[in-house]
Protein backbone atom coordinates (compact mmCIF):
# COMPACT_ATOMS: atom_id res chain seq x y z
CA UNK A 1 0.00 0.00 0.00
CA UNK A 2 1.24 3.62 -0.79
CA UNK A 3 2.18 6.04 1.33
CA UNK A 4 -1.18 8.69 2.05
CA UNK A 5 0.38 11.95 0.89
CA UNK A 6 -0.21 15.21 2.48
CA UNK A 7 -0.07 18.38 0.41
CA UNK A 8 0.82 17.06 -3.03
CA UNK A 9 2.10 19.28 -5.87
CA UNK A 10 -1.04 20.34 -7.89
CA UNK A 11 -0.08 18.09 -10.90
CA UNK A 12 -0.47 15.41 -8.58
CA UNK A 13 -3.50 15.80 -7.03
CA UNK A 14 -6.46 13.90 -8.61
CA UNK A 15 -9.49 15.22 -10.51
CA UNK A 16 -11.92 13.92 -8.23
CA UNK A 17 -9.93 13.41 -4.82
CA UNK A 18 -12.69 12.72 -2.91
CA UNK A 19 -13.33 9.53 -4.50
CA UNK A 20 -9.25 8.75 -5.41
CA UNK A 21 -9.19 5.83 -3.24
CA UNK A 22 -11.41 2.72 -2.62
CA UNK A 23 -11.97 4.41 0.78
CA UNK A 24 -13.56 7.60 -0.88
CA UNK A 25 -15.26 5.55 -3.07
CA UNK A 26 -17.12 3.78 0.05
CA UNK A 27 -17.75 6.77 1.73
CA UNK A 28 -19.46 8.11 -1.16
CA UNK A 29 -21.79 5.57 -2.03
CA UNK A 30 -22.31 4.51 1.71
CA UNK A 31 -22.97 7.96 2.54
CA UNK A 32 -25.65 8.21 -0.50
CA UNK A 33 -27.65 5.13 1.41
CA UNK A 34 -27.59 6.89 4.66
CA UNK A 35 -28.80 9.95 3.11
CA UNK A 36 -31.68 7.92 1.64
CA UNK A 37 -32.42 6.66 5.01
CA UNK A 38 -32.69 10.47 6.42
CA UNK A 39 -35.16 10.91 3.47
CA UNK A 40 -37.28 8.31 5.23
CA UNK A 41 -36.76 9.48 8.58
CA UNK A 42 -37.53 13.02 7.72
CA UNK A 43 -40.85 12.12 5.71
CA UNK A 44 -42.52 10.33 8.85
CA UNK A 45 -41.72 13.62 11.12
CA UNK A 46 -42.90 15.60 8.25
CA UNK A 47 -46.14 13.59 7.86
CA UNK A 48 -46.45 13.44 11.39
CA UNK A 49 -46.66 16.89 11.54
CA UNK A 50 -49.08 17.32 8.91
CA UNK A 51 -51.50 14.81 10.48
CA UNK A 52 -51.36 17.00 14.00
CA UNK A 53 -50.95 20.39 12.60
CA UNK A 54 -53.37 22.57 14.79
CA UNK A 55 -54.12 19.99 16.67
CA UNK A 56 -54.90 21.15 20.43
CA UNK A 57 -56.63 20.20 23.31
CA UNK A 58 -58.77 24.04 23.78
CA UNK A 59 -59.20 27.22 21.86
CA UNK A 60 -56.39 29.18 24.32
CA UNK A 61 -53.87 27.44 22.53
CA UNK A 62 -52.35 29.05 20.10
CA UNK A 63 -52.20 27.51 16.28
CA UNK A 64 -49.62 27.66 13.79
CA UNK A 65 -51.27 30.97 11.92
CA UNK A 66 -50.58 33.16 15.70
CA UNK A 67 -47.10 31.94 16.24
CA UNK A 68 -45.05 31.16 13.17
CA UNK A 69 -43.27 34.66 12.05
CA UNK A 70 -42.36 35.10 8.56
CA UNK A 71 -39.62 37.79 8.84
CA UNK A 72 -37.66 35.08 11.33
CA UNK A 73 -38.20 31.99 9.23
CA UNK A 74 -36.77 34.29 6.10
CA UNK A 75 -33.52 34.79 8.00
CA UNK A 76 -32.82 31.70 8.83
CA UNK A 77 -33.73 30.68 4.83
CA UNK A 78 -31.03 32.83 4.03
CA UNK A 79 -28.29 31.88 6.48
CA UNK A 80 -28.78 28.27 6.14
CA UNK A 81 -29.03 28.82 2.47
CA UNK A 82 -25.90 30.48 1.97
CA UNK A 83 -24.05 28.36 3.84
CA UNK A 84 -24.80 25.59 1.82
CA UNK A 85 -23.16 27.93 -0.74
CA UNK A 86 -20.02 28.17 1.25
CA UNK A 87 -19.91 24.58 1.47
CA UNK A 88 -19.71 24.17 -2.00
CA UNK A 89 -16.53 27.28 -2.36
CA UNK A 90 -15.25 24.65 0.02
CA UNK A 91 -15.52 21.82 -2.15
CA UNK A 92 -14.14 23.60 -5.31
CA UNK A 93 -10.65 24.63 -3.36
CA UNK A 94 -10.66 21.52 -2.00
CA UNK A 95 -10.20 20.17 -5.78
CA UNK A 96 -8.28 22.86 -6.63
CA UNK A 97 -5.66 21.84 -4.10
CA UNK A 98 -6.00 24.82 -2.14
CA UNK A 99 -6.02 23.80 1.54
CA UNK A 100 -5.72 26.93 3.23
CA UNK A 101 -8.91 29.16 1.13
CA UNK A 102 -11.00 25.44 2.22
CA UNK A 103 -10.63 26.11 5.28
CA UNK A 104 -11.51 29.33 5.46
CA UNK A 105 -14.44 28.33 3.07
CA UNK A 106 -15.42 25.50 6.05
CA UNK A 107 -15.19 28.43 9.00
CA UNK A 108 -17.35 30.65 7.24
CA UNK A 109 -19.96 27.84 6.32
CA UNK A 110 -19.53 27.21 10.16
CA UNK A 111 -20.40 30.46 11.51
CA UNK A 112 -23.24 31.10 9.50
CA UNK A 113 -24.30 27.62 10.70
CA UNK A 114 -24.48 28.66 14.10
CA UNK A 115 -26.11 31.82 13.58
CA UNK A 116 -28.95 29.55 12.17
CA UNK A 117 -28.99 27.49 15.66
CA UNK A 118 -29.10 30.86 17.32
CA UNK A 119 -32.12 32.09 15.65
CA UNK A 120 -34.03 28.79 16.29
CA UNK A 121 -32.84 28.40 19.78
CA UNK A 122 -34.13 32.10 20.26
CA UNK A 123 -37.39 30.84 18.25
CA UNK A 124 -38.01 28.10 20.22
CA UNK A 125 -37.49 29.74 23.50
CA UNK A 126 -40.05 32.72 22.22
CA UNK A 127 -42.87 29.74 21.73
CA UNK A 128 -41.95 28.16 24.85
CA UNK A 129 -42.63 31.75 26.32
CA UNK A 130 -45.95 31.83 24.58
CA UNK A 131 -47.15 28.65 26.24
CA UNK A 132 -46.56 26.13 22.97
CA UNK A 133 -44.19 23.65 24.10
CA UNK A 134 -43.37 19.75 23.62
CA UNK A 135 -45.99 18.70 25.78
CA UNK A 136 -49.17 21.68 25.74
CA UNK A 137 -50.44 20.24 22.54
CA UNK A 138 -50.13 17.04 19.66
CA UNK A 139 -49.44 19.73 17.39
CA UNK A 140 -46.17 21.19 19.61
CA UNK A 141 -45.22 17.57 19.91
CA UNK A 142 -45.16 16.98 16.10
CA UNK A 143 -43.82 20.40 15.92
CA UNK A 144 -40.90 20.32 18.41
CA UNK A 145 -39.59 16.83 17.29
CA UNK A 146 -39.28 18.40 13.69
CA UNK A 147 -37.88 21.09 13.41
CA UNK A 148 -35.61 19.91 16.99
CA UNK A 149 -34.37 16.62 14.91
CA UNK A 150 -33.48 19.46 12.08
CA UNK A 151 -31.78 21.26 14.71
CA UNK A 152 -30.15 18.61 16.15
CA UNK A 153 -28.82 17.57 12.69
CA UNK A 154 -27.29 21.09 12.21
CA UNK A 155 -25.48 20.67 15.89
CA UNK A 156 -24.01 17.32 14.73
CA UNK A 157 -22.83 19.51 11.42
CA UNK A 158 -21.54 21.90 13.02
CA UNK A 159 -19.52 19.90 15.59
CA UNK A 160 -18.33 17.88 12.07
CA UNK A 161 -16.91 20.62 10.32
CA UNK A 162 -15.47 22.11 13.19
CA UNK A 163 -13.74 18.85 13.97
CA UNK A 164 -12.87 18.60 10.32
CA UNK A 165 -11.12 22.49 10.50
CA UNK A 166 -9.86 21.39 13.68
CA UNK A 167 -7.93 18.13 12.87
CA UNK A 168 -6.65 19.39 9.69
CA UNK A 169 -5.24 22.56 10.80
CA UNK A 170 -1.68 20.61 11.00
CA UNK A 171 -1.55 18.25 8.50
CA UNK A 172 -3.48 19.58 5.48
CA UNK A 173 -4.93 18.04 2.20
CA UNK A 174 -4.85 14.66 1.06
CA UNK A 175 -6.77 12.27 -0.59
CA UNK A 176 -7.83 10.86 2.88
CA UNK A 177 -9.01 14.14 4.02
CA UNK A 178 -10.69 15.32 0.97
CA UNK A 179 -12.94 12.27 0.99
CA UNK A 180 -13.67 13.50 4.53
CA UNK A 181 -14.34 16.94 3.87
CA UNK A 182 -17.16 15.73 0.77
CA UNK A 183 -18.83 13.85 3.11
CA UNK A 184 -19.41 16.46 5.50
CA UNK A 185 -20.61 19.09 2.27
CA UNK A 186 -23.28 16.31 1.21
CA UNK A 187 -24.02 16.30 4.81
CA UNK A 188 -24.70 19.73 5.60
CA UNK A 189 -26.42 20.08 1.66
CA UNK A 190 -28.73 17.78 2.97
CA UNK A 191 -29.81 19.53 6.30
CA UNK A 192 -30.23 22.65 3.55
CA UNK A 193 -32.91 20.50 1.20
CA UNK A 194 -34.39 19.39 4.42
CA UNK A 195 -35.27 23.47 5.86
CA UNK A 196 -36.39 24.09 2.45
CA UNK A 197 -38.82 21.57 2.64
CA UNK A 198 -39.51 22.74 6.55
CA UNK A 199 -39.79 26.70 5.46
CA UNK A 200 -42.36 25.52 2.82
CA UNK A 201 -44.60 23.39 4.50
CA UNK A 202 -44.53 24.46 8.17
CA UNK A 203 -43.59 27.81 8.35
CA UNK A 204 -45.38 29.17 4.74
CA UNK A 205 -48.28 26.96 4.35
CA UNK A 206 -48.80 27.25 8.09
CA UNK A 207 -49.73 31.13 7.63
CA UNK A 208 -52.04 31.10 5.14
CA UNK B 1 -5.43 3.87 3.58
CA UNK B 2 -5.44 6.52 0.83
CA UNK B 3 -3.12 6.27 -2.42
CA UNK B 4 -1.92 7.96 -4.95
CA UNK B 5 -2.21 7.43 -8.83
CA UNK B 6 1.72 7.83 -10.10
CA UNK B 7 0.41 9.91 -13.37
CA UNK B 8 0.90 13.83 -13.04
CA UNK B 9 -0.80 15.93 -15.42
CA UNK B 10 0.87 18.30 -17.34
CA UNK B 11 0.60 22.50 -17.24
CA UNK B 12 -2.11 22.61 -20.52
CA UNK B 13 -4.04 20.11 -18.81
CA UNK B 14 -4.05 21.30 -15.25
CA UNK B 15 -4.79 24.61 -16.88
CA UNK B 16 -7.92 22.97 -18.72
CA UNK B 17 -8.79 21.51 -15.28
CA UNK B 18 -8.94 24.50 -13.30
CA UNK B 19 -10.95 26.50 -16.56
CA UNK B 20 -13.81 23.61 -16.22
CA UNK B 21 -13.68 24.10 -12.49
CA UNK B 22 -14.15 27.68 -12.48
CA UNK B 23 -17.06 27.39 -14.68
CA UNK B 24 -18.69 25.05 -13.03
CA UNK B 25 -18.16 27.26 -9.98
CA UNK B 26 -19.72 29.97 -12.25
CA UNK B 27 -22.65 27.59 -12.54
CA UNK B 28 -23.10 26.83 -8.87
CA UNK B 29 -23.13 30.47 -8.57
CA UNK B 30 -26.18 30.74 -11.35
CA UNK B 31 -28.21 28.05 -8.94
CA UNK B 32 -27.59 29.99 -6.14
CA UNK B 33 -29.23 32.85 -7.10
CA UNK B 34 -32.38 30.84 -8.57
CA UNK B 35 -32.35 29.75 -5.22
CA UNK B 36 -32.78 32.99 -4.02
CA UNK B 37 -34.68 34.16 -6.47
CA UNK B 38 -37.58 30.98 -5.73
CA UNK B 39 -37.17 31.35 -1.81
CA UNK B 40 -37.82 35.42 -2.35
CA UNK B 41 -40.94 34.94 -4.31
CA UNK B 42 -42.11 32.04 -2.21
CA UNK B 43 -41.96 34.07 0.65
CA UNK B 44 -43.49 37.18 -1.21
CA UNK B 45 -46.51 35.50 -2.12
CA UNK B 46 -47.77 34.33 0.99
CA UNK B 47 -46.76 38.00 2.59
CA UNK B 48 -49.02 39.42 -0.39
CA UNK B 49 -51.91 37.08 1.39
CA UNK B 50 -52.60 35.50 -2.47
CA UNK B 51 -55.27 32.75 -3.04
CA UNK B 52 -54.35 30.26 -0.17
CA UNK B 53 -55.00 27.06 -2.82
CA UNK B 54 -53.11 28.42 -5.42
CA UNK B 55 -50.09 29.65 -3.06
CA UNK B 56 -50.44 26.09 -1.95
CA UNK B 57 -49.58 24.90 -5.18
CA UNK B 58 -46.89 27.21 -6.26
CA UNK B 59 -44.72 27.52 -3.28
CA UNK B 60 -44.38 23.53 -3.05
CA UNK B 61 -43.21 23.18 -6.60
CA UNK B 62 -41.01 26.12 -5.57
CA UNK B 63 -39.60 24.27 -2.90
CA UNK B 64 -38.93 20.95 -5.33
CA UNK B 65 -37.39 23.18 -8.11
CA UNK B 66 -34.62 24.30 -5.01
CA UNK B 67 -34.43 20.64 -4.15
CA UNK B 68 -33.51 19.36 -7.92
CA UNK B 69 -30.77 22.41 -8.27
CA UNK B 70 -29.65 21.65 -4.63
CA UNK B 71 -28.98 17.56 -5.26
CA UNK B 72 -28.16 18.26 -9.01
CA UNK B 73 -25.67 20.97 -8.63
CA UNK B 74 -24.70 21.48 -4.93
CA UNK B 75 -24.55 17.82 -3.90
CA UNK B 76 -23.09 17.12 -7.45
CA UNK B 77 -25.58 14.82 -8.53
CA UNK B 78 -25.70 15.97 -12.65
CA UNK B 79 -22.33 14.74 -12.66
CA UNK B 80 -20.98 11.03 -13.82
CA UNK B 81 -20.89 8.05 -11.27
CA UNK B 82 -24.06 8.88 -9.17
CA UNK B 83 -26.11 6.22 -10.42
CA UNK B 84 -26.29 5.09 -6.46
CA UNK B 85 -26.74 8.54 -5.21
CA UNK B 86 -30.31 8.46 -7.57
CA UNK B 87 -31.38 5.34 -7.15
CA UNK B 88 -30.97 5.96 -2.67
CA UNK B 89 -32.60 9.63 -2.86
CA UNK B 90 -35.68 7.95 -5.52
CA UNK B 91 -36.35 5.47 -2.91
CA UNK B 92 -36.16 7.98 -0.40
CA UNK B 93 -38.99 10.12 -2.18
CA UNK B 94 -41.15 7.45 -3.11
CA UNK B 95 -41.56 6.65 1.25
CA UNK B 96 -41.68 10.67 1.75
CA UNK B 97 -44.53 10.93 -0.80
CA UNK B 98 -46.47 8.19 0.39
CA UNK B 99 -45.87 8.86 4.16
CA UNK B 100 -47.49 12.52 4.06
CA UNK B 101 -50.23 11.75 1.64
CA UNK B 102 -51.20 8.51 3.42
CA UNK B 103 -51.47 10.53 6.70
CA UNK B 104 -53.04 13.70 5.27
CA UNK B 105 -55.74 11.48 3.47
CA UNK B 106 -56.25 9.50 6.86
CA UNK B 107 -56.37 12.60 8.72
CA UNK B 108 -57.48 15.54 6.47
CA UNK B 109 -59.58 14.03 3.58
CA UNK B 110 -61.02 10.48 3.53
CA UNK B 111 -64.34 9.70 5.52
CA UNK B 112 -63.51 8.37 9.01
CA UNK B 113 -63.24 4.36 8.84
Amino acid sequence: MAEMKYNVPNEQWPEHPETATLEGKNKFVGFWTFLGGETVLFASLFATYLALKDSVPSSDHMLAADLFHLELAFVMTMLLLTSSLTSVYAVYHMRNNNFSKMQLWLAITVLLGAGFLALEIYEFYEYVHLGHTFRSSAFGSAFYILIGTHGFHVIIGLIWITGLIIRNATRGLSVYTAAKVNTAALYWHFIDVVWVFIFTIVYLLGVI
Amino acid sequence: MAELEAKSMTDTQLRNLRRQRTKEMRLQLTGFSFMIFLTFMAFGMVALDFNATFIMGIVMLFAFIQVVLQFYYFMHMKDKGHEFAKLFMVVGMFFAIAFCVTFIYIVWIGQPI
